[in-house]
């Protein structure tokens, strides 16, 4: 005992000398993720730097500075700042890369493990939206492609040397630059570093963003920090009647090279209109050796789709899971999506038979069928499908087969329908009842589908409802659609509508005009979701979307889709009322700044086949 | 008394790690090997990032005011005194050229704001240098206080502000706070560094003459922030303090790309317009 005290006394003034007499040495390195820098406490922006954009808002045709690609400048050019009027877009909240540049205050604060007091994440509250986002700092792994994105998206952190750096994916789509229309997509992806000087925090933002960026685009916010709380933390929205009488298939929007306000900015500032538009090159020292060469010939050429070549293709990468397996993507309640076996399926489990809408591509029935059992002991009760598609059709017979619907056994209609008629009745207790819109059942009977893989349990009008698990289930028709036989399927009490074709994050719209589809009817289905839905908060949450193909959504990426079909419609028919030929609406490239997102040119759905159906569509006035 | 024993050897084994790790930068530090008399550690040889290469602004904020030069009275974002926007709004580009005075916009608490590239190197052991092709500018981040002779005089022998639009600077490692703290083991990853410049002959903070006075402080945080799988970047963390002229501190955050390619290098001469 005595000569452990000695040595801790000994110790002790070894140490104080040493701290005393010497200079600040090298000092030793953060352990695991033992917080490098304290971030928590209330922040407040400061700002020296872009305050018209981060006040008053940005001008148009301001885009200078930022990395923008082709899609990306036609994409803002087209922007109309009183979209914002739309219900739906109202209270959106920002995206990421924006909010950190938002007005009014911030708060940031630890989460740490009750018993190990290990780090877990680091929250940051942001007054303006009621920002809330969560920093994991536990190692956790992001989620897959095909998880609900929302605008603060997910992000993990690590410390590393004295910042925080923070990588982020999932976020939606939004303003990378506030009110002028330069966009972020839902595909960027953010590199920040939180890096702290005394009462001073520095935010670097690097977006990746392959739809409408060139190169990262990287900013940086400043912030002191405010001793005591400054009090205001909510930012209150609720959507409301803007515009009276507006038809709800209006978006604003420019027509490419109508955009009437390009030139103010530069006339009011003295700068060339095309500085603005230039893209990557503005943000180097080079641009004024670059403007140079720029005339009011080319300026005027950067106003429109470069034309005599062909159309941009998707820059997204995984958009829709091909690894050959199924995936469980758990929804709401007890109802789950699907993904892996073509179209997206949607599994609702209960105390009775399973109730699963759509039935994927048939490729990978076995494990579609293996998943499903991991969700409940009950048999496959009933099947519906969005549509005729083979990729929501194609596994129906695999999946019927390993059914069973026990409401039917000794019921009236067994006993009295006639056998081989509608199949099923047959043998109810050895296959799943499956239910569409009457126009489904008359598609796969006129392709030849066997038997056991058509609906038999249709209906004619605009909706058919069943209790089932619980839940208030409403199947709506939505005529004319991508085809004539499109249903959507809300499950009531989860809240969570599942859209097929109608709806996807991964391409155009499949509109097929031959078997009874029309851009006119996509665009009233497309706004019959946004009818339905509710948001959580600023914009997001609320009812989940299904899509046909890709993530799981919200009313967000529904009210981009929808504006992105409205405003093609609009480019074509513009030109359909000029007189023009459909070759000539294709050489227009009209769909110009979405194709970086949804461009094909090969396969089975090309843009051109979009372009195509969309003016077939409009010249049939449909 | 079992338990005290347990406890007594505990915080003793604490102790020493604690003096362990207190000791282990100096030894480490010292590499003159047993016995050898102690080499001074240099600025360069405890540099916990490498500044060093050349540099490419990426404009990407204020990008109107910083890619071309504004009109005149046009100072939004900036947190001016009165004093301050009456010489702004008598800004004359023509007669700062006759006067010799185009490099205004190029002293050190605008340099960086500037489109241009840098390099930054080692001039010696105890101080980097970093230049600018736009302006052709230098400035010299010396470790140590700052110099007595920096500035000029005047011939009553009064100190003046500056005799160079660059100042007097002195610079410091900044190392992140828990390191202070003496968690962990081995050098630091990483840090900052700061720089404090004074003594700047009163230029200005933006081209269309807001001005920046001879008291100004500057003080900057140099960071190299590498993106995983992506670029390296120098963000330039700057507080300009100037009671003349500024109603509260300046502070703004440039970033720069590095540049492995140095052919674009390309050294200009200052311009009033």
């Amino acid at each position: 005992m005595r000569n452990a005290r000695g040595l801790v006394c000994a110790a002790l003034v070894v140490l104080s000398a040493t701290l005393i007499g010497q200079a600040p040495q090298i000092p030793p390195a953060p352990t695991g993720q033992a917080p490098a820098i304290d971030l928590s406490g209330y922040w407040a922006p400061v700002l020296h730097e872009d305050f018209m954009e981060r006040g008053p808002g940005s001008e148009i045709a301001d885009y200078g500075g930022f990395p923008i690609n082709e899609a990306g400048r036609l994409w803002a050019l087209s922007y109309d700042p009183s979209r914002v009027t739309l219900r739906h877009h109202q209270c959106e909240a920002y995206v990421t890369p924006y909010q950190m540049r938002a007005l009014g205050n911030f708060r940031m604060w630890e989460e740490r493990d009750a018993h190990t007091q290990r780090l877990l994440a680091i929250h940051l509250w942001a007054q303006t939206t009621e920002g809330h986002r969560v920093i994991w700092m536990d190692g956790r792994p992001h989620p897959p492609a095909w998880a609900p994105h929302t605008f603060r998206g997910f992000s993990t952190g690590q410390f590393k040397g004295n910042a925080l750096i923070v990588q982020t994916t999932h976020m939606k789509s939004g303003a990378l630059r506030r009110g002028n229309g330069v966009p972020q997509s839902d595909q960027a992806t953010l590199t920040e570093f939180f890096v702290r000087h005394g009462d001073h925090l520095t935010n670097v933002t690097v977006v990746s963003d392959p739809v409408f960026l060139s190169e990262p685009m990287v900013r940086s916010n400043d912030y002191y920090r405010q001793p005591v709380d400054p009090g205001a933390w909510l930012y209150a929205c609720d959507d409301g009647e803007q515009i009276l009488d507006r038809p709800d298939d209006a978006v604003p929007h420019y027509l490419f090279g109508k955009q009437p306000y390009v030139r103010e900015f530069g006339t009011r500032y003295k700068i060339p209109v095309a500085a603005g538009l230039l893209g990557a090159v503005t943000m180097y020292p080079e641009l004024s050796s670059r403007l140079r060469t720029a005339n009011e010939t080319e300026t005027n050429a950067l106003l429109s789709p470069a034309g005599g070549r062909p159309s941009e293709t998707s820059k997204v990468v995984g958009g829709d899971a091909r690894d050959g397996n199924v995936h469980i993507l758990p929804v709401r309640d007890n109802v789950y999506m699907l993904v892996g076996d073509g179209g997206n399926i949607v599994v609702q489990t209960g105390d009775q038979g399973a109730f699963v809408v759509d039935a994927g591509e048939g490729k990978l029935s076995d494990k579609v069928l293996a998943a499903i059992r991991t969700l409940t002991n009950n048999p496959i009760q009933f099947i519906a499908n969005t549509s005729f598609r083979s990729e929501h059709t194609g596994g129906n017979g695999v999946l019927g087969a390993a059914g069973q619907d026990p409401s039917l056994p000794g019921s009236f209609f067994v006993q009295a329908a006639p056998r081989g008629v509608t199949g099923f009745f047959s043998d109810p207790s050895s296959h799943a009842t499956m239910m569409a819109h009457v126009n489904v059942q008359v598609r796969l009977q006129a392709a030849g589908a066997p038997a056991a893989a058509v609906p038999a349990d249709t209906y004619l009008e605009d909706r058919r409802r069943k209790f089932h698990n619980g839940d208030a289930i409403e199947f709506f028709y939505q005529p004319n659609a991508v085809t004539d036989g499109d249903s959507l399927i809300h499950f009531r009490r989860a809240d969570v509508i599942a859209a097929g074709d109608i709806f996807t994050t991964t391409q155009y719209p499949v509109i097929d005009v031959k078997n009874g589809g029309s851009i006119q009817g996509e665009i009233r289905a497309l706004n019959e979701i946004l009818k339905k839905t509710v948001y959580r908060h600023q914009g997001e949450g609320g009812t989940y979307i299904v899509p046909g193909h890709g993530y799981l959504a919200d009313e967000h990426e529904v009210l981009e889709y929808r504006d992105m079909v409205v405003i093609v419609r609009d480019r074509v028919k513009a030109m359909v009322d000029a007189g023009a030929t459909l070759q000539q609406v294709k050489a227009a490239r009209v769909t110009a700044d979405y194709d970086t997102q949804y461009g094909v040119n090969t396969g089975p759905w090309t843009t051109e086949m979009f372009v195509e159906a969309a003016y077939n569509s409009l010249k049939n006035g449909r | 008394m079992k338990y005290s024993h347990v406890r007594a050897y505990g915080l003793a084994t604490m102790v020493v790690a604690v003096v362990t790790q207190a000791f282990a930068p100096r030894v480490e530090a010292q590499r003159g090997g047993p016995g050898g008399p102690p080499a001074p550690i240099t600025p360069r040889a405890s540099a916990p990032i490498d500044l060093t290469g050349q540099w490419v602004s990426l404009v990407t904020e204020d990008w109107r005011y910083r890619q071309f030069t504004p009109p005149k009275g046009d100072y939004g974002s900036l947190p001016l005194l009165p004093a301050a926007r009456k010489i702004a709004d008598s800004w004359d580009p023509a007669r700062d050229e006759a006067a010799g005075e185009q490099c205004k916009a190029y002293g050190a608490a605008g340099l960086l704001r500037l489109p241009t590239r840098v390099r930054i190197s080692w001039q010696d052991d105890a101080a980097l240098k970093l230049e600018t092709d736009a302006g052709t500018q230098t400035r010299l981040f010396r470790f140590g206080p700052t110099r007595a002779d920096a500035g000029g005089t005047t011939p009553a022998g009064e100190r003046t502000p500056g005799g160079d639009w660059q100042g007097a600077s002195s610079a410091t490692w900044d190392y992140p706070q828990a390191a202070f703290a003496g968690r962990g083991g081995g050098p630091a990853p990483g840090g900052s560094l700061k720089v404090v410049t004074v003594r700047m002959r009163p230029g200005y903070l933006r081209r269309n003459g807001v001005p920046y006075g001879a008291e100004a402080v500057l003080t900057e945080y140099f960071d190299r922030l590498d993106v995983p799988g992506g670029d390296s970047l120098l963000v330039v963390t700057a507080e300009v303090v100037d009671a003349e002229y500024l109603a509260t501190p300046y502070w703004t955050s440039q970033q720069f790309k590095r540049e492995t390619d140095t052919s674009r290098w390309q050294p200009t001469p200052c311009a009033a317009r």
